[in-house]
């Protein structure tokens, strides 16, 4: 006799299952991607949607397995799914409570590059008028701290950082005196082009662990065209300043961003190639953002979401088959969407979060005093457009800044799960609001969807990843690595 | 050209939710007219040469709405179940 009941007792009976709240989106004429409550995912045939709907799904079938294993479907008795999923949605949402974790502190607009695409910079020589205070940069650390997030980032960025140097120590020093009694997990990062490094400036970063993130936009040729500065040598410079940096630093403490200018589109090639011989290990395709000199200069109208999209599909595939052929090497903003799908961290990226991560995740404190909710909102200053002003250093404290009126309402009214089509979008929990973006483009947070840009675009990469995915096993694997390296 | 739906099988909910989705490249009116929906539609200038695909597409999209509103509706409990044991410990509730 067994202590056990036979497998017949553990099996559901024809039509016994409930349904668990899961979302659909077409992938093609057959098939459609489906998603639970937290974005864990799986493919299936339209004929399949519909069987699971009207219940009449096989309990033997591998569907019906597949899908009451990733918590699309229950039985009677199944409580643990519930449980599950609500344990995940705590974990999914975790993040939230430790609220701002990046802080930028803009600490100069002057710049020795005229980048036709660039928001803000300016060619200047005027301290006064474009450079951060000590006064302005002391009021800022004391909000900085005010945060409760046990890891606190500060990013400085210009214009070119470097020109106000003295400034970026000034805070560096500040910043870990203040934290010798907070204990925060701090941590620095220069936004820089490096064509200015100097010993002087390597060796106290080296001193106090300040990271440099620079910009390479590809060959020498596309890198100069895309950024001007006297003497047309900014490639050249760049290269000295990384084998300077790296040689002080440490090879792995220089990161890189490149920006798709319309000179790019047709070189995804020639740009991943330019970062491996540079030794890096990945590259995010950005495209350009509709603030500042990337509309006065046109830069922005130049090529649509479209042809973005071509360029990035192009760059992808290139990137894919390295991978198979061994080359270590990752498509960034591919990662932290693979990191949404297919793992339970959020990496926090301000743009894919929801609520908005303006503000609650990341904030700036922009050279002239004024506080902005996001990067993207300080850029919009620059086109003489303060919506996004959430305070002033002198005159507001931290309670006016985050209980600012004009953050709370941008999200509120951006919140993705009650707004329309983002609720009903089975990519809903991978994506997030952009409220800036959508103010900039469409006049208000949250924006028409079906003619939103942002909403193509993320729409336009997630699909891409699907099919990859769903095609090829083996770049299945590859994503899995690049989704737990974030 | 119009189009009339069945209010039987489609939802008003579903109806405005398909519609929507087409804001960008058709105009699409509704309004009652007894047992059905009327729908009245036009494209939106530059969409005039795919208009009968962008109409085959509203049809698809409307079906696909009405399973959403299904699924929407069945798991409304549970929903606020998961919501229930996420913030269970939290000391937020009401």
């Amino acid at each position: 006799m067994t202590k056990f009941s036979p497998l017949v007792e553990y099996k559901a009976t024809q039509g016994q299952y409930q349904l668990l709240p899961f979302k659909f989106e077409p992938l093609d004429d057959h098939d459609v991607v489906i998603t639970n409550y937290v974005g864990e995912f799986a493919f299936i045939s339209r004929e399949d949607l519909e069987t699971t709907l009207s219940k009449k799904l096989d309990p033997n079938s591998k569907i019906y397995s597949l899908l009451r294993s990733r918590h699309f479907i229950k039985e009677n008795g199944d409580e643990a799914s519930i449980e599950l999923l609500g344990l995940k949605t705590r974990t999914k949402y975790s993040n939230l409570r430790n609220f701002t974790n990046l802080h930028i502190f803009v600490v100069t607009l002057r710049c020795d590059h005229s980048c036709q695409y660039c928001q803000v910079s300016r060619q200047s020589e005027n301290k006064v008028a474009f450079d951060m205070t000590i006064d302005m940069a002391e009021k800022a650390l004391a909000i900085v701290f005010r945060s409760p997030n046990p890891a606190i980032k500060i990013e400085f960025q210009g214009g070119e950082p470097l020109l106000n140097f003295d400034l970026v120590k000034h805070i560096v020093l500040s910043a870990k005196e203040i934290n010798e009694t907070q204990n925060r997990d701090l941590q620095f990062v220069i936004t820089s082009t490096l064509t200015l490094v100097t010993d002087e400036i390597l060796l106290f970063c080296k001193a106090h662990k300040v990271y440099l993130s620079t910009s390479l936009d590809g060959p020498e040729d596309l890198h100069n065209r895309n950024r001007p500065r006297p003497g047309r040598d900014s490639y050249e410079r760049f290269v000295e300043g990384l084998e300077r940096t790296r040689g002080v630093l440490g090879f792995d403490a220089v990161s890189a961003l490149m920006t798709t200018s319309p000179a790019s589109l047709t070189r995804a090639k020639d740009i991943v190639d330019e970062y491996l011989r540079h030794g890096f290990d990945g590259i995010f395709f950005r495209h350009l953002s509709p603030y500042g000199f990337a509309i006065k200069t046109k830069s922005y109208g130049a090529y649509n979401v479209d042809r973005w999209l071509k360029f990035y599909e192009e760059g992808l595939d290139y990137i894919i088959e390295l991978n198979k052929q061994g080359v270590r090497f990752t498509e960034q903003f591919a990662a932290l969407m693979l990191t949404k799908m297919l793992t339970s961290n959020d990496p926090g990226y301000v743009d894919l979060m929801n609520p908005s991560g303006a503000g609650i995740a990341a904030v700036v404190f922009n050279y002239d005093g004024d506080i902005y909710a996001s990067d993207e909102s300080r850029m919009l200053r620059e086109m003489d457009d303060t919506t996004f002003k959430i305070g002033n250093l002198f005159t507001s404290s931290y309670e006016d800044v985050f209980t600012n009126e004009v953050l709370l309402g941008a999200l509120e009214d951006s919140f993705t799960l009650s707004a329309p089509m983002c609720s009903d979008c089975a990519f809903e929990p991978w994506c997030g609001a952009d409220p800036v973006y959508h103010h900039a483009m469409h006049g208000d947070v949250l924006g028409r969807k079906p003619e939103s840009e942002f909403c193509k675009r993320i729409m336009g990469v997630v699909k891409l990843l699907l099919e990859r995915m769903k095609s090829d096993p083996q770049v299945k694997t590859i994503f899995m690595r690049w989704a737990n390296r974030c | 050209m119009k189009l009339n739906l069945n209010k039987e099988i489609y939802s008003l909910e579903a109806t405005q939710k398909a519609a929507y989705r087409f804001i960008d490249r058709v105009t699409i009116l509704i309004e009652p007219a007894g047992e059905e929906w009327l729908c009245e539609i036009e494209p939106v200038a530059g969409h005039e040469d795919k208009f009968n695909d962008h109409i085959a597409d509203f049809k698809r999209e409307l079906l696909d709405q009405q399973l959403r509103k299904q699924i929407k509706e069945e798991t409304q409990d549970v929903r606020n179940l998961i919501l229930a044991y996420t913030f269970s410990r939290t000391g937020l509730q009401g």
